[in-house]
């Protein structure tokens, strides 16, 4: 296990280590000057001299690197060139907005993907069977920007019962906050509850087959147990690791999400950031999702550990 | 000389039984499902190329007494705020959405395959293609094309590249573990006992055995490739007006909502049918393409 864990540890590390050097180098590969969107309309070389001198753009490469990962370690990331306010403040601000979001939507995706997923492996060849599959299917045809704008023309528009834009945070008022964010985490979420569905029906149905199970129900235990107790617990690594891979995608999707219900969240600022070429915003913004991805997959392998042992045993993540 | 046979039949023996084309085929055909996505597919196809002699307008043909209207005899999909038929711009946008797709799926392919196999086969390049792997991988897809739209410039090609390396990890992670199960199979080993050169081994016992799974994968990643076309287009990242694309027609009908819905509904109709016919596809050739499946 300690040593496992180790591994997994070391990996990590050396995936950050890279990925900051993927992102400081990504950042200086942007055309424009940044210097020079800092100081707008009145750029005389002296005072573009200032300003490089000030955000530390006339030292060498490799030690403003140095000082980047420096600085970003003791969590500061700089101030935005837009709005002047450090990076970590405003990230800080967003982030929240995103998180809710996110956790929300898998939440949804989670709940609605394991019983559909259980359903249609436990009664196979079932109009059951054939409805979760069809929704599975749709789920992932679906562009989830095209089922937002969808849902705003029929619940904000054509019926308005639930607010097409805004947010509201849970801690401030629960129920406006579940009002304004149901209709993004459900869009947010479909893709995954899909994904979810279609893993957790396969590993069920494979479970189902599996020596242990028939173990299972020799020794005289109910459906109910074998299902709940042997194969869906099982299956749930591979739910586990779905979440895990998934979080990416839950991350893009939330950019897009954000953008059509205007959420004040992680995603906006990334695009906003683009636009603007705010660089030390872009900086955090790719910094802060990348070492939440990182650190995330992290842990999904050492839960995984846990849940599995040959993971542990064989030392072979998958 | 005799030795040499030898090796080489029983090397046959052992392969595990890859599936032929035309075994694949009937199967498929046994899938009423299979069989809709593919037909969906190849019309799809056909529509895109012969864009230009089926498309009842030009899709920059503007008529401003025509503005806004919704579908009609004449104009089937309705036209936008220019006049522009719609029909019409949804043919030449799907065209931009296949090409996308076939493209990026080809670029995943082609920078993927060949690292998963040295990652699999040889394994003292495992740890650093993975590490590159988990390096891409820790940037999630939009956040890596938001990153490339901005040095490259919102373009078509970057739309491409973008979905296509967004892709190239999980292609390395499925050929290297195809590569590191064949490896240790005895028809392997029989053929680098026969001094089959690496070159050899990997080109005529690897990669064939490993190609229905990626067949899988890559109709796994065709149609989220359309979806991400249509994405990157929505967020101004992809193809720029006035070109049309699903995206960008999805994009420009969303400040029209109240007046002109048809305008966001039916190209996004279009993006699901067509995505939905690739899965459809995907799935069949997956059951097809698996030998544990029983023959239906």
């Amino acid at each position: 296990m300690g040593r496992y864990v180790l591994r997994r540890l070391l990996e990590s590390a050396v995936t950050f280590v890279l990925v900051t050097i993927v992102v400081f180098v990504g950042v200086r590969a942007l055309p424009g000057d940044p210097a020079r969107a800092l100081a707008g309309e009145e750029s005389d070389p002296a005072s573009l001299a200032q300003i490089r001198k000030s955000f530390g753009l006339d030292e060498p490469i490799p030690l403003q690197y140095v000082h980047y990962v420096g600085n970003a370690l003791h969590g500061d990331l700089g101030r935005s060139s837009r709005t002047g306010l450090p990076v970590a403040t405003t990230i800080r601000q967003a982030l929240p907005v995103t998180l809710q979001l996110a956790i929300f939507a898998v939440v949804i995706a989670a709940l609605i993907g394991l019983i559909a997923g259980v359903v249609a492996a436990v009664r196979r060849r079932s109009a059951a069977e054939w409805a979760a599959n069809s929704v599975a299917l749709l789920g992932l045809s679906v562009p989830s920007f095209w089922f937002g704008l969808m849902a705003v023309l029929v619940f904000a528009i054509a019926y308005p019962i639930l607010p097409a834009s805004g947010f509201v945070s849970v801690f401030s008022d629960p129920w406006q906050s579940f009002r304004h964010l149901l209709m993004p985490a459900v869009v947010l979420g479909s893709a995954l509850a899909a994904v979810i569905m279609r893993q957790t029906r396969s590993a069920m149905i494979e479970a189902m087959s599996t020596d242990y199970i028939r173990t299972a129900r020799a020794k005289g235990l109910g459906g109910r147990q074998v299902i709940f107790g042997h194969a869906l617990r099982n299956s749930l690594i591979v739910v586990t690791t779905i979440v895990g891979l998934q979080l990416g995608a839950l991350i893009s999707g939330a950019v897009v999400t954000e953008q059509i219900f205007v959420l004040p969240g992680f995603g906006k600022l990334t695009i906003d950031a683009v636009f603007t070429r705010d660089y030390p915003m872009i900086q955090g913004v790719v910094l802060v999702t990348a070492t939440a991805y990182i650190g995330i997959n992290l842990l999904v392998d050492l839960l995984y550990s846990v849940i599995d042992p040959r993971v542990r045993v064989g030392g072979a993540a998958l | 000389m005799t030795t040499f046979e030898l090796v080489t039949l029983d090397e046959t023996a052992a392969r595990p039984q890859a599936l032929g084309g035309r075994r694949v085929l009937r199967r498929l055909r046994r899938n009423p499902l299979a069989l809709a996505g593919l037909i969906v597919v190849v019309v799809a196809v056909i529509l895109a190329i012969f864009a230009n002699q089926i498309a009842p307008f030009a899709p920059d043909h503007t008529n401003f007494s025509a503005a806004l209207t919704p579908p009609s005899a004449k104009h089937w999909f309705g036209t936008d705020e220019l006049g522009r038929d719609q029909l019409s711009r949804v043919l030449f946008g799907l065209r931009v959405s296949l090409s996308v797709a076939a493209l990026s799926v080809a670029l995943s392919l082609v920078v993927g395959v060949p690292l998963g196999l040295a990652a699999g086969f040889y394994g003292f390049l495992d740890p650093l293609v993975s590490r590159v792997a988990d390096t891409l991988l820790a940037f999630p897809f939009l956040i890596l094309a938001v990153g490339l739209a901005a040095i490259l410039g919102p373009s078509l090609g970057t739309a491409t590249i973008a979905i296509g390396v967004g892709n190239v990890p999980a292609i390395i992670r499925i050929t290297r573990s195809e590569a590191l199960r064949l490896r240790g199979l005895d028809f392997v080993a029989a053929a680098v006992a026969d001094g089959a050169s690496d070159f050899v081994v990997l080109r005529r016992h690897i990669l064939p055995n490993a190609v229905n799974t990626l067949i899988v994968q890559a109709t796994v990643a065709a149609p989220a490739a359309i979806i991400g076309e249509a994405v990157l287009s929505f967020l101004g990242l992809g193809i720029r007006p006035p070109n049309p694309s699903l995206g960008v027609m999805l994009a420009s009908a969303q400040p029209l909502f109240r007046d002109g819905p048809w305008l966001a509904v039916l190209p996004g109709i279009c993006i699901v049918i067509v995505t939905l016919g690739l899965n459809l596809l995907g799935d069949g050739l997956r059951d097809a393409l698996d030998p544990r499946e029983s023959p239906r």
